[in-house]
């Protein structure tokens, strides 16, 4: 470990949907502890980037190399590398059959093949880390409230230890009482020195928990740059121009 | 030509057409397993497999779906000796017939079962590292199954009634029986009307049962599977 210890490194990924180029070339680091944000206009390829990263969408060309290991060469067992991802979606996609505690469990007991106990046990103190009320634990997601399902579906990548957990919008999805409540939890991992890549528009959060900020425009990484640099300073017309357009006192303005 | 009439007493024709009963309902059982035997993997294969897979599994559905079924059984049980050398006793044709084509059928309501699971519930699943059948397994089917209920109890109430076209390849079922009755007595009202009552007697329960399972067994918080229309 020379200096930084990196447990995901993207290089000139690209993504072609037809003719039209998705990304065209993203490059960036995100090192271990460290949370990193990707800011950009909807519709542009961030939920793309971020399904590239574990492999639910396969990349034209390019390099992703996690824990020191290209996962996009031939004879990786990507079942084995996505165990060790986690994945946070706008929608949340909890399964629907089981309760909170079961989607925490599932994935425990079906790919790590860990015993019921041991998933119970390890399920549990996921729930409590994201502050899931107790009495939530048995209900069916259709049974709770968007914040509840968030923070159980951000319990479900945690249990299972990854390395890194990516975020796809999280909070798109809420209300901001309840994006309050998943944003808090995930300051909190924030703190916790968890490894996390967050696709976001909630810039208060890139403010005060992000170790760095991507705008990704047009297919690339356009600008980057420490939270202040980025939201505050501005380099480049597009990034202002992006800004400017999702600048909203409340959100500036909270902590 | 007169018709010479004789009158049955009452408990030896409720008798014949229980008999009859036994037989619908053990030709229903069967029929609607070897179809969802059949018809799930079918489903499957239409969901998930690959091009050759999903046609054949598109043209399996279409064939079925297309013929009637006394035609099926005809086929079966006059022409399979002829193509193939051997055939099936009239009992096995009945059910093997009754069942590819509830098959057909029912393989088209789990496929919209299936497809009714979204697609970022599979996402979430692959995600946490699962294998494809795993996410089958695990995250697809026990939903699936749960959304095919009202519609599959629906399918087997159908199954039930159609067991009576195997008549016409010589099984004694509750229609047969009444017939019978009726050719004996020269009574068809009061006979095929008994006959349509045990039917009656038979299919309503199923609209409860499966009201019941929609509320047992469907998924907690959302409207679950609760309606089954005969």
């Amino acid at each position: 470990m020379s200096g930084s210890d990196r447990v995901l490194v993207v290089r000139n990924l690209t993504k072609k949907f037809g003719e039209k180029p998705v990304l065209r070339g993203v490059s960036f680091d995100v090192e271990r502890g460290e949370t990193k944000v990707i800011i950009g206009p909807s519709g542009a390829g961030k939920s793309t980037l971020l399904r590239c990263i574990n492999r639910l969408i396969e990349p034209d060309s390019g390099e992703i190399i996690f824990n020191g290991e290209n996962i996009l060469e031939r004879g990786v067992d990507i079942r084995k590398v996505r165990a060790r991802i986690g994945f946070v979606f706008q929608h949340f996609n909890l399964f629907k059959h089981l309760t909170a505690l079961e989607n925490v469990k599932i994935g425990l007991k079906v790919v790590k093949g860990l015993s019921d106990e041991e998933a119970e046990e390890k399920a549990y103190k996921a729930l409590k880390m994201v502050h899931l009320e107790e009495d939530a634990f048995h209900k069916y997601p259709a049974q709770l409230s968007g914040g509840q399902q968030q923070r159980v579906a951000i319990a479900r990548a945690l249990a299972m230890e990854p390395e890194i957990v990516l975020f796809d919008e999280p909070t798109s999805a809420l209300d901001p009482q309840l994006a309050g409540e998943v944003l808090d939890v995930m300051r909190e991992l924030a703190k916790k020195k968890v490894t996390m890549l967050v696709v976001t528009h909630e810039i208060g959060f890139a403010l005060n928990a992000a170790d760095e900020v991507l705008f990704f425009y047009d297919g690339v990484i356009w600008e980057r740059g420490t939270p202040k640099d980025i939201l505050y300073n501005p380099k480049r017309d597009e990034t202002r121009e992006f800004l400017k357009r999702i600048a909203d006192l409340s959100v500036f303005g909270g902590e | 030509m007169a018709v010479t009439a004789t009158t049955v007493p009452l408990d030896v024709a409720l008798r014949m057409l229980l008999n009859g009963t036994k037989m619908t309902i053990t030709l229903s059982l069967l029929s609607i397993g070897l179809g969802f035997l059949i018809g799930l993997p079918v489903a499957l294969m239409e969901t998930y497999g690959n091009k050759a897979l999903k046609y054949a599994a598109m043209v399996y559905e279409g064939t079925i779906r297309g013929i009637p079924l006394l035609a099926i059984y005809f086929i079966i049980f006059f022409s399979m000796p002829i193509l193939i050398g051997f055939g099936l006793s009239p009992f096995w044709a009945a059910v093997v017939g009754l069942g590819i084509r509830s098959s057909a059928y029912q393989s088209q309501i789990f496929r919209s079962g299936i497809q009714a699971v979204d697609e970022g519930q599979i996402e979430a699943g692959l995600s946490l590292g699962m294998s494809k059948l795993q996410v089958i397994r695990h995250i697809v089917l026990p939903q699936a199954l749960r959304f095919s209920i009202p519609a599959w109890m629906n399918e087997y109430v159908i199954v039930l009634k159609d067991t009576s076209i195997a008549l016409a390849i010589g099984i004694v079922e509750l229609t047969r029986e009444a017939t019978y009755l009726v050719s004996v007595t020269a009574e068809p009202f009061r006979y095929y009307g008994l006959a349509a009552l045990f039917y009656l007697v038979m299919v309503l329960p199923l609209t409860y049962l499966a009201n019941y399972m929609g509320r047992k067994y469907g998924i907690k918080g959302t409207g679950g599977a609760s309606n089954v229309r005969l």
